[in-house]
């Protein structure tokens, strides 16, 4: 099963991805949604994204007092049912990495849920920091030009590609 | 003593009768709850003095009996073997009884019945014409038996049933048998007993539970109460074979916490079924384990109601679920349970005992057997009947009940609690069964039968339902809540005289949205009440809505009271006793009431002797 | 199994109810005293649909699709005149019972019913006793409300009407889960109050961002099984932290 990869050194906090995960979990243009991955440049040289592990023993779905986070067989993912979810924000508390948020704007609770299997925060990250992928690539060697994937607002003209 | 076959049980019996010395003299006085409330236990004890004072303790027996029916003339005495019939006996009367006819057989005149029509005195029990058109299948035993006496139970026959289906019959042919019977439930429903069975049988999943409804909420009925009071074997023996058949180890009887007496015998009866072998671990020595624990309800009409009941056994709030998984599967804590009435089980030693093709052959084509009625309101013999199913209204309420009180015109019947529908005279001649009654617009109900006369107003009896049944309604469902409470406002308006022809259509509209909204099926024949009252009286509610009058002289803004002048002899008592100071007149002089100040009371009309009040 | 819901065929799993298998396939379907996080209760009625089976010799019924267990072959309309009628009629007594909630006047102006043509409740509140709140807070292992009174003398609160008791954890689920607003709470700088009960509050150690309510993080740590130190951040503080030591590892 794929899953996603982050190489910190390779992160350039340029938070790429943070725009196209909340493009992709948008439903209404006018209201942006609250992105599920995090990049923070931690001190000079050093950036990293921070985003959901899809624990398996999971503080915030043991936390849950309705059962509302369901794992998804196909893409290994940790999902929320918004439907059963009673907004109790437990979960966003529980969680040690504060990987689960809740979106005011849409009254939903945020959450990773890999895209269904296509997660657009590696897509459209142009360093190969997240890769989504059976294992990490090698870092590129010198000299060795890789071409740069669109940037994230093309999500909403269509026209994408790579 | 512990019975450990059923040839030990038949050996008691002979024993027990041989004992039971021939023709000696019983004296059986009623103690139901009606003739306790005369004062029974005080003539009980008047007897057992006069018995001690003409030294005959040996040879006469007191037995204090289960009610038999006709209360309205309680405390009752029966004379027996005789059947002699001495009613409104009071403890004074014990004496010269004693003396005149025990000692002397002579009857005494004044304690006998006499006929309201042919103005006949009737010496025996069988002549009363309240008797003797019953047919009393379930009840008759209570007038024979004290009921916290296994041993009378026994005497009687009780139990021999049970001891015959545990070791010869396999519960599948029990089963057949109570089918075939046709027996149906007398809780109300009247849904096929055997068939209830069968499938709680066939129901994956154990343990199983038999429950007996015993919450009787109807306001006026009162037979399962007298049931448990006064045969409480009967009912119990009835649980043992259900179990048997169904396959359960564990009983419930769920009684209404207003029966305390009915709670007493019957655990005074569990008790001595238990001594007896009868009860719990391998009864009557077959293999077969069976117990049956009592539980007090929770005082609320809608627990009667099957899932509320069940709920309400689990210690949860009694209110009703849905029933798409019927109780026969998922009952009781989930587990496949049967419920039923309390007069339903104790039919069933009866039809096991006699036959279902001896039983069949009493009653219509689908309704089998006999029914309970509580038949009271405005007429001569009020207490419970037990008929045969397809007997008319009008033997009911004309034979056995003695007519209408006063001597007034009939004018409607209500059948079935308080959810059940009014029938004018033009249904008087119906046989009574479940599905005429239902096709008539009211219901079989649990059996009572409130007789009305010309002075009741139909939108009054109907506005008195729907305000009973608003006050009981578990308020979980939104057309039975607010329905309910919209219906009473409606009925309010009209008792008023307000609001327009529109009104009716309003009401049937939401009648509609209530039947068939409702969750369980106190909401969806909420409506009954006002339904059958629109069919058969509908110009009743037209006067108020347009005519402003209520031609009852019930309905308080629709009326006025007057005085006839020539009729007033200005004897003061009304002025007296007018709570308004309503009425002004000198003695001797016409008196007048002011319309403004009168509540509409009605104390006037009832003390005047004159006829001189007039409500119009 | 398979079953036809307004003419379409769509496919269910034994021991689910109509209402769930519905929305699944988006049929709409209106129900107010739903919600997949507690059991279904039938309460509101406004769920209604007319069923019938090619073995029921053309019988038909009207039933709530929160409560009605699917069955192979069953054929669902969704909105047949009577089906119409019932949930107008219901939304008609909704409204009387309270006029002022604009999630009935919505739902009844659907229905085509502007104004109820019953007498409206005198003092009317939001509640419309759809039981909601009730079965969440027992859920959520706390029962600290329940219904008063029965008919329609029945209502939400707390035992004996008056504050909530020590159940109560003060976490709002009742005031979120309720479809018309009905149950008030407010929030200050120090304090949350609910069912009359004032509530201490839990403050992210980091951001000092709200987090609850000392017995709320407490019921809910106790509950799940995690250390009552997993309850003492927000998730931002929480996610940058997380970031930093991720980095520290990683290098
Ligand atoms: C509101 C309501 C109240 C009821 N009350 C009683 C009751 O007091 N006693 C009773 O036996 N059945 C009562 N029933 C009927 C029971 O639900 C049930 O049908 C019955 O006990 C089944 O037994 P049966 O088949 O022997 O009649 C009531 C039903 C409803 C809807
Ligand atoms: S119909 Fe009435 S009694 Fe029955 S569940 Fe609904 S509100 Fe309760
Ligand atoms: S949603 Fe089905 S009855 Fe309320």
């Amino acid at each position: 099963m794929k899953q996603l990869f982050v190489t910190p050194n390779r992160c350039t906090a340029c938070r790429n991805c943070e725009v196209a995960c909340s493009f992709v979990h948008t439903s209404d243009p006018t209201v942006l949604a609250f992105p599920r991955v995090r990049a923070y440049a931690i001190s000079e040289n050093t950036n990293t994204v921070n985003l959901c592990l899809q624990c398996d023993d999971a503080a915030c779905k043991k936390s849950c007092p309705v059962e509302a986070l369901v794992w998804n067989a196909k893409t290994g993912a940790l999902e929320v049912d918004l439907g059963r979810c009673i907004r109790c924000l437990m979960c966003t508390i529980a969680c040690p990495f504060g990987n689960i948020h809740f979106d005011k704007r849409t009254n939903e609770i945020a959450k990773c849920d890999l895209c269904q299997g296509d997660p657009a925060c590696a897509k459209f990250c142009p360093t190969l920091a997240l890769e989504y992928a059976e294992k990490p690539s090698p870092d590129p060697k010198p000299g060795e030009v890789k071409p740069l994937p669109p940037i994230p607002w093309m999500l909403f003209t269509g026209k994408q590609s790579r | 003593m512990h019975l450990t076959s059923p040839e030990a049980l038949k050996r008691l019996k002979s024993q027990l009768v041989r004992q039971r010395k021939e023709n000696k003299s019983v004296i059986t006085v009623c103690a139901g709850t009606g003739c306790v409330a005369c004062g029974c236990a005080a003539v009980s004890a008047a007897f057992r003095e006069a018995l001690k004072e003409n030294h005959l303790e040996e040879k006469v027996e007191i037995k204090t009996t289960g009610c038999h029916g006709f209360c309205e003339r309680g405390p009752l005495v029966v004379m027996r073997p005789e059947g002699i019939f001495y009613q409104r006996v009071k403890p004074a009367d014990a004496k010269q009884i004693v003396e005149k006819t025990i000692k002397q057989g002579k009857v005494i005149e004044k304690l006998l019945y006499r006929d309201p029509q042919t103005k006949q005195l009737l010496t025996y029990e069988k002549d009363i014409p309240f008797y003797n058109k019953q047919e009393r299948l379930i009840f008759g035993m209570n007038g024979h038996m004290d009921p916290t006496s296994i041993q009378d139970y026994i005497t009687l026959g009780g139990y021999q049933a049970l001891g015959r289906v545990l070791v010869s019959v396999h519960p599948d042919e029990v089963i057949e048998e109570v089918k075939k019977s046709g027996l149906r439930g007398r809780g109300g429903g009247g849904f096929s007993t055997g068939r209830k069975w069968a499938s709680c049988r066939q129901a994956e999943g154990e343990p199983k539970y038999i429950i007996c409804n015993a919450d009787e909420g109807d306001p006026g009925a009162f037979m399962d109460r007298s049931l448990l009071e006064g045969n409480p074997h009967a009912v119990v023996e009835g649980m043992i074979i259900g179990a048997y058949a169904i396959g359960s180890h564990d009983g419930y009887v769920y009684v209404r916490n207003e029966y305390p007496l009915a709670v007493k015998n019957l655990n005074i009866a569990l008790a001595a079924a238990r001594e007896y072998g009868l009860l719990g671990a391998d009864i009557l020595g077959s293999g077969f384990s069976f117990d049956i624990t009592v539980s007090r309800g929770g005082g609320a009409f809608v627990c009667g109601e099957s899932t509320a009941l069940m709920a309400s056994l689990e210690g949860k709030i009694g209110e009703p679920r849905a029933k798409y998984i019927h109780t026969v599967e998922c009952g009781l804590w989930e587990k496949p349970s049967t419920l039923n009435n309390v007069e339903t089980w104790a039919n069933v030693p009866t039809i096991i005992e006699k036959g279902a093709d001896w039983y069949r052959k009493i009653g219509t084509e689908n309704s089998k057997g006999t029914k309970v009625f509580a038949l009271t309101g405005k007429v001569n013999n009020t207490g419970l009947v037990e008929v045969p199913m397809g007997i008319p209204l009008r033997e009911i309420i004309f034979d056995i009940g003695g007519g209408i009180l006063d001597g007034r015109a009939f004018k409607a019947v209500q059948t079935g609690g308080p959810s059940g529908g009014c029938l004018p005279e033009s249904a008087l001649n119906l046989p009574v069964d479940f599905d005429t009654l239902t096709e008539a617009g009211s219901m079989m109900g649990s059996g009572g039968l409130i007789v009305m006369d010309d002075r009741t107003c139909m939108v009054d009896v109907a506005k008195y339902f729907i305000h009973f049944l608003l006050e009981e309604s578990c308020g979980k469902c939104v057309p039975c809540r607010e329905g309910l409470r919209q219906l009473h406002e409606m009925l309010e308006e009209i008792s008023r005289g307000e609001g327009g022809v529109g009104t009716l259509d309003g009401i049937e509209r939401l009648c509609s949205v209530m039947e068939q909204g409702s969750l369980c099926a106190l909401g969806r024949s909420a409506p009954n009440p006002v339904m059958s009252t629109l069919r058969y009286f509908r110009d009743e509610y037209l006067a108020h809505l347009e005519a402003h009058r209520c031609p009852a002289g019930v309905c308080k803004a629709l009326i006025n009271y007057s005085v006839i002048e020539e009729n007033c002899t200005g004897c003061v008592v009304c002025k007296r006793a007018c709570p308004a100071e309503a009425i002004t007149g000198e003695k001797n002089q016409v008196h007048k009431i002011n319309s403004e100040i009168c509540t509409r009371c009605g104390i006037c009309l009832a003390v005047c002797k004159f006829d001189a009040i007039l409500v119009e | 199994m398979q079953l036809t819901i307004d003419k379409r065929s769509v496919v269910a799993r034994k021991g689910e109810y109509l209402l769930e298998v519905a929305q699944r396939n988006g049929i709409e379907i209106p129900a107010l005293c739903h919600h997949p996080a507690v059991e279904p209760w039938g309460g509101c009625r406004l769920c209604m649909v007319e069923i019938t089976h090619p073995d029921w010799k053309g019988w038909t019924g009207l039933v709530t699709a929160c409560l009605y267990p699917v069955q192979d072959g069953l054929i669902v309309s969704t909105d047949t005149k009577k089906v119409h009628q019932v949930r107008a009629g219901v939304l008609d007594l909704l409204l009387a019972r309270c006029p002022g909630s604009s999630l009935i006047q919505n739902l009844a102006r659907q229905y085509g019913i502007e104004e109820t043509s019953f007498t409206p409740r005198k003092a009317p509140d939001l509640c419309i006793l759809c039981g909601l709140c009730i079965r969440i807070c027992e859920k959520i292992g706390a029962s600290a409300i329940s219904s008063i009174g029965r008919g329609v003398e029945k209502l939400v609160s707390v035992p004996y009407e008056t504050v909530a008791t020590a159940a109560c954890v003060g976490c709002l689920s009742c005031a979120n889960i309720c479809p018309t607003g009905a149950i008030a709470f407010s929030e200050s700088e120090h304090c949350r109050t609910i069912w009359s009960r004032n509530f201490e509050l839990v403050r992210c150690e980091e951001c000092k961002a709200v987090i609850g309510t000392p017995e709320q993080l407490e019921h809910f740590a106790r509950r799940s099984g995690l250390d009552r130190s997993y309850f003492t951040k927000c998730d931002s503080c929480r996610n940058r932290e997380a970031a930093a030591r991720f980095v520290r590892v990683t290098f």
